[in-house]
């Protein structure tokens, strides 16, 4: 140690100077580089109207669900209200309406929580796949099963609803839900009950995912139980029934 | 070292080290954006939300004309209920709230399966279009989750193989698709036949499924809609 710092000591001024201007230079070169062209492995000049074309694609998408859930309520409340007031129709509006809170179609509120998962930011050892540092699709399908476990009664993950049709994709390091692209960091929310929390969290399954996930790779796992409580979006997609019909008889205990 | 040399050697390995903390930095914050994204996976995610895109545009399209039809039945002051009726049996039968009758696959599994490899089919299978799906008669809904050992896995908390030891998953859809997703090469079945030798998953297109109601409640209790 004081050997070293004795030779710092007698290092001229002006060597200091130099060191540090070059130190400096590094630093733009490297700046420079980075910012000229994207990561050094993708540099393929097809990736930039790629990366644009999903972009726009997204803005299209988000203009379209607004559109479908303008429309739903729009219908909703001609239906509700144009109609004469016949008891039967008041009835069956309602039944409708019930069956689309049922079913996703209309945002909610309500207590319970929202848990972050974030990539890790551990460093990727030289015999480590850097996948297993990504949250996945996977990671957020055993989230989402463990909090309908302890009881969740609506989840959505990011913007989107999770809903009978919701498929979790893993595209490359993304995750595509209901069709829709994710970012991370992914937060999946859920209402539920208060001993939500402590359910999810005395799990064996729960307890593997930390295990596996967490403690292993570094995946992040944060919670938020805020006091006022969570919302839910709309699932704004397609309801597709188009190779199968509704049975034709409904048992009694169909109609909610 | 000569006396000359010294500053610029010192020099030197700074400014490398710089450049090379620079480049440690960026490389260590995995950008989740879609920067790191490859073009193969850019292609499949522009092929993915166009698919999505599309279906949108038909929903926009029927509800367009659902609108037109409620009003211009307001404005004669009718009061049938049929369409009524037929949204709310669509939005039902869509749900699992009721049975949905159709053409589809058939997913036979002989073996002990982990239940995250069973969700994974669900989740196959719903990314492909289908349209609904039950496991060994139980109707999957939001909620309704494969949990336990393989050997002895539970749907929501109920034993989910009988003493058989076979998995029938069944889902409505176009069968074509359904079952090209799970078979491709390299798709689900032949992973899941790679990870698990000892089981056998056997796909079967079919042009008459049953798929039966839930029996679960989905009206939410806790939660308060916001209209």
């Amino acid at each position: 140690m004081t050997a070293l710092a004795g030779r710092i000591r007698s290092i001229p001024s002006w060597q200091i100077t130099l060191g540090l201007a070059l130190l400096a230079l590094g630093f733009l070169i490297a700046a420079q580089m980075a910012a000229e062209g994207p990561r050094v492995q993708y540099t393929s000049q097809e990736r930039t109207p790629l990366v644009a074309t999903v972009l726009d694609l997204q803005k299209q998408q988000d203009a379209l669900k607004k559109q479908v859930l303008d429309a739903r309520a729009a219908i909703a409340s001609l239906e509700a209200a144009g109609q004469g007031g016949a008891a039967v129709t008041k009835q069956l509006s309602d039944q409708l309406q019930n069956a689309q809170i049922a079913a996703g179609l209309v945002p909610m509120s309500g207590p319970g929580l929202v848990i972050q998962l974030s990539d890790s930011t551990l460093q990727v050892p030289a015999d480590g796949n850097a996948q297993d540092y990504l949250v996945s699709g996977a990671d957020v399908l055993t989230v989402v099963d463990q909090l309908w476990a302890a009881g969740a009664e609506g989840v959505a993950i990011n913007g989107e609803r999770v809903v009978v049709s919701t498929a979790v994709v893993d595209i490359g390091g993304s995750v595509v839900v209901n069709g829709a692209y994710v970012a991370a960091p992914y937060q999946v929310t859920a209402i539920g009950p208060k001993t939500m929390f402590d359910t999810l969290t005395h799990q064996p399954g729960f307890a593997d995912f930390i295990r596996s996930r967490g403690e292993a790779f570094g995946i992040g796992v944060q919670y938020a139980t805020p006091d006022v409580g969570v919302d839910l979006p709309a699932y704004a997609g397609s309801m597709n029934l188009r190779y199968g019909r509704p049975t034709a008889t409904p048992s009694t205990s169909a109609a909610p | 070292m000569g006396r000359g040399r010294g500053p610029l050697a010192v020099g030197l390995v700074l400014a490398i080290l710089g450049f090379l903390v620079v480049v440690q930095a960026r490389s260590q914050a995995q950008d989740q954006g879609l920067a790191q994204l490859s073009v193969q996976d850019l292609t499949e995610l522009v092929a993915n939300v166009t698919t999505r895109n599309n279906q949108l545009r038909e929903e926009v399209a029927t509800l367009a004309q659902q609108q037109q039809q409620v009003q211009s039945a307001a404005q004669r002051g009718d009061t049938s209920t049929s369409q009524i009726r037929t949204d709310l049996e669509h939005v039902l039968a869509w749900s699992g709230v009721l049975g949905v009758t159709g053409q589809g696959v058939q997913v036979t599994v002989n073996g002990a399966l982990p239940a995250s490899a069973v969700g994974q089919l669900v989740n196959e299978l719903r990314n492909a279009g289908a349209e609904a799906i039950a496991l060994n008669g139980v109707r999957v809904v939001p909620g309704v989750v494969v949990s336990g050992d393989p050997g002895s896995l539970t749907i929501s908390g109920k034993p989910l193989i009988g003493t058989t030891g076979t998995l029938v998953l069944v889902a409505v859809g176009q069968p074509e698709t359904l079952a090209g997703s799970l078979s491709r090469a390299g798709g689900l079945v032949a992973q899941l036949a790679a990870q698990y030798p000892s089981v056998s998953v056997r796909v079967d297109p079919q042009d008459l499924l049953q798929v039966p109601a839930t029996d679960r409640s989905l009206t939410p209790v806790l939660g308060r809609p916001r209209l």
